[in-house]
């Protein structure tokens, strides 16, 4: 008894002599439905971490909470991080869990950067809120010209998940693109966690689509793709970000062969080559460091995370103090910030990064075990504006 | 008012409601215009599969309330144990003697203990060779056979069986007695903590159940210059449903343990003096109710090709309201209330695309109106003697 209190005491006391600590707060996805993609990112922060393990001498403790790909998990994650007083917050990967949390965190005026939300709502929120994203209405047009345009398409079906602000906010910047160069469109709707598509596929049938774009993610695109190809269209699909998750393929195996994507640009994509060598360093430092990570794993998302622990820490360097208004100041007037995932613009933006590249993707699908993504090419976003 | 005049009233009501929605149906159909009889044809044959599957895993639910009036919110878990199961049996086989040699002992003597005290095995000679035949049945599975769907689907729905036992022995049985609300809370908890523990065992991540299997087979005709899309599946589930559901029914009404199970329904302690062992009767209804989820599970597994830890919840309050619908405690409801669930999905969608966000809505709406003018479910007429 008397030999633990004395172990107490001692470990009072060296808490509060030991290092001072800037703590980072890490929103994310970790279990449920988008759980693939959260450990992604979480370990591209992890590794960027250990990179970068502390500033201004002191050392950087992440807090990591997983909100369990739910809404009211995300604000209990963002209102956790308010009471622990952390300086900024990385995350959450999906909008529809950033904006909520972005709005616990910008009444608090914690700094807060969604490693991947693409909703152009998200930044627009207040001024503690950044990403690391491009936004959809980039991402939507680039694909509805890619769809109309490269593959010829004249009559498009589109997929829309209604109940998430990514996926629906995406279906509309496509649609009205397809529709302004000259397609013509039909939107079918679904819910989160549906599994039967047959009803939906049955009912674009007779419109006989040329292409189909599918916005949604991997938990629904997987039975979406098995069914499709079940009830015999053959038809090339786009999708979209959502769809760079090995929960697609693995899901549903061969059904996703052929299946086409934009998403997050991979090293090879970019076309900055001082940023394609870094990207390719961190690569190489990724499979160093996650013993067990599968080729398949590493993506735009890993250097999404990565890019987002980058640049708070640069921020708190450039700052020279941890005062959260003197940071948030120093984020949004960074330039040129040389991240593994390109270049890094605040200066000037809602809080989204300036240029940004979008990869297009392949998969190419054997079985739900020997899969591989092929790289067709990336589109800087600066180009489309 | 009379009983009578109630009773009266509420049939005019179904038939006017029924008048009211073919009167809809048709002049929707007619306003579509695009929508052939190619296309009726495959809507229907998609409703009546993915029905099937809401009743099998309904006829699960409705068993449990009949017998002891709970709501079993851990039935969903049970549903996705049993697809786990499966998965793992399918994937992992045939293993390394050693560890098949480890759960064919941990398994098959759990099995065996639940089995003599579901069923009274005191004969030694008969337990003696039913041990063997689930030993030596359960290691050769295990350690020689790749694993098809049908031998999965044994090996799961037995284990499942066991651990809906075990879940009601843990959970359930030390509650008895107890107000219900303490059973429909520690159903709930139940439910967490298997969704809970699936993420640690099993992992966050969705799996691909890809059975190449015969259910999986295009078996397309057509009808006119359309094609109508099916695979053996759509034949399977609304098979096995059927004779699961005339099975069951028999087994409920001229057997021994069905008439003990009848006699628990109606009053349990009564039943228990007049010697029916009700925690025997009780720990057997969770026995066939987790087998038939475990059969639902790898049935929705094969259809829609993925599993995950959470995939229960969505299905089992799906099956729940079917159940509640067909009238809960009633066999043949849970089925009606499956079906009808199932046709309403994906009818909602063929006919009103614009609302087919909303076809959840529908579902819940019909359940309130059934609560509000049919309170005992439509095919549950009698509230004192169900199952």
């Amino acid at each position: 008894m008397r030999k633990s209190l004395l172990v107490a005491a001692l470990l009072l006391i060296a808490g509060s002599l030991g290092l001072a600590q800037v703590k980072i707060g890490i929103n994310l996805e970790l279990s449920g439905r988008f759980a693939a993609i959260g450990n992604q990112t979480l370990n591209g922060i992890k590794v960027a971490n250990l990179q970068t393990p502390e500033v201004l001498g002191q050392k950087v403790e992440l807090v990591i909470c997983d909100n369990e790909t739910t809404r009211e998990g995300s604000i209990a994650c963002a209102q956790r991080f308010v009471n622990e007083g952390v300086i900024g917050v990385l995350g959450a990967i999906s909008s529809s869990m950033s904006i909520p949390a972005a709005e616990v965190l910008q009444d608090a005026g914690i700094i807060m950067i969604s490693t991947s939300s693409t909703n152009p709502q998200t930044t627009q929120i207040g001024d503690f809120i950044f990403r690391m994203a491009y936004t959809d209405d980039f991402q939507g047009k680039l694909a509805a010209a890619y769809v109309v345009k490269d593959l010829g398409a004249k009559k498009v079906a589109v997929f829309r998940q209604i109940d998430d602000d990514y996926s629906y906010g995406l279906a509309g910047f496509f649609d009205e693109t397809a529709k302004k160069l000259g397609a013509k469109t039909l939107v079918q709707d679904f819910v989160a966690n549906t599994v039967d598509f047959t009803a939906q596929l049955n009912n674009i049938r007779s419109f006989k689509p040329d292409a189909i774009y599918y916005s949604g993610f991997c938990a629904e695109g997987a039975p979406f793709m098995k069914q499709l190809r079940e009830q015999g269209f053959t038809q090339q699909v786009v999708g979209a970000d959502a769809s760079d998750d090995p929960q697609c393929p693995e899901g549903a195996g061969a059904a996703f062969d052929g299946y086409i994507f934009t998403g997050f640009a991979t090293p090879n994509l970019i076309a900055d080559p001082a940023a394609k060598k870094r990207a390719e360093a961190f690569k190489q430092k990724y499979f160093e460091v996650i013993k067990n990570a599968k080729p398949g794993d590493f993506n735009g998302f890993v250097l999404a995370g990565a890019d987002s622990y980058n640049v708070l820490v640069a921020a708190i360097k450039a700052a020279g103090t941890t005062d959260v208004k003197a940071v948030r100041d120093a984020l949004a007037n960074m330039e040129h910030y040389p991240g593994v995932s390109g270049d890094i613009t605040y200066k000037g933006t809602d809080g989204t990064p300036k240029d940004r590249t979008i990869g297009f993707y392949k998969y190419e699908v054997k079985s739900a075990s020997d899969w591989k993504k092929i790289e067709l090419f990336g589109k800087s976003t600066a180009e489309v504006q | 008012m009379t009983a009578s005049k109630l009773a009266s009233r509420s049939t005019l009501f179904t038939l006017l409601a029924g008048l009211l929605l073919v009167v809809l149906i048709g002049w929707r159909i007619a306003m579509l215009g695009d929508y052939t009889f190619a296309r009726i044809v495959q809507d229907f044959l998609n409703a009546l599969t993915l029905g099937s599957l809401y009743a099998l895993i309904a006829l699960g639910y409705t068993m449990v309330y009949g017998i002891i009036r709970l709501i079993n919110f851990a039935h969903g878990e049970i549903f996705m144990l049993g697809s786990y199961f499966a998965f793992y049996a399918m994937t992992l086989t045939p293993m390394h003697w050693g560890l098949a040699l480890l759960i064919t002992v941990l398994l098959g003597g759990t099995v065996l203990l639940v089995l003599r005290s579901l069923f009274n095995l005191e004969e030694p000679k008969r337990t003696a060779a039913l041990a063997l035949l689930i030993f030596a049945g359960t290691f050769f599975l295990l350690a020689f056979r790749n694993m098809g769907w049908i031998e999965a689907l044994l090996l799961s729905m037995l284990a499942t069986g066991v651990a809906g036992v075990l879940l009601e022995a843990v959970a359930y049985r030390p509650l008895r007695g107890a107000p219900r609300e303490s059973m429909l809370i520690t159903a709930i908890a139940a439910s967490f903590f298997l969704q809970n523990m699936g993420q640690l065992l099993f992992g966050p991540r969705v799996q691909g159940f890809n059975a190449e299997t015969i259910l999986n087979r295009p078996l397309n005709f057509t009808i006119g210059e359309e094609t109508v899309y099916y695979t053996g599946i759509l034949i399977v589930v609304p098979t096995v449903t059927a004779v699961l559901l005339f099975v069951l029914n028999l087994f409920v009404s001229r057997t021994k343990l069905g008439k003990a199970m009848r006699a628990t329904a109606q009053d349990a302690e009564v039943a228990q003096m007049m010697g029916v062992n009700v925690n025997q009767v009780i720990a057997l209804t969770f026995f066939i109710g987790s087998i038939l989820a475990a059969a639902a599970g790898v049935m929705y597994a094969i259809r829609f090709g993925q599993i995950h830890p959470l995939m229960g919840l969505i299905p089992g309050i799906k099956a729940f309201t079917a159940a509640v619908i067909g009238g809960i405690g009633s066999l043949p409801g849970a089925v009606l209330g499956g079906l009808l669930l199932g046709f309403i999905e994906i009818y909602v969608v063929s006919l009103f695309p614009t609302l087919s966000a909303y076809k959840d809505v529908f579902a819940f709406v019909l359940l309130i109106l059934i609560l509000l003018f049919r309170p005992s479910g439509l095919v549950g007429e009698d509230l004192t003697e169900k199952v």
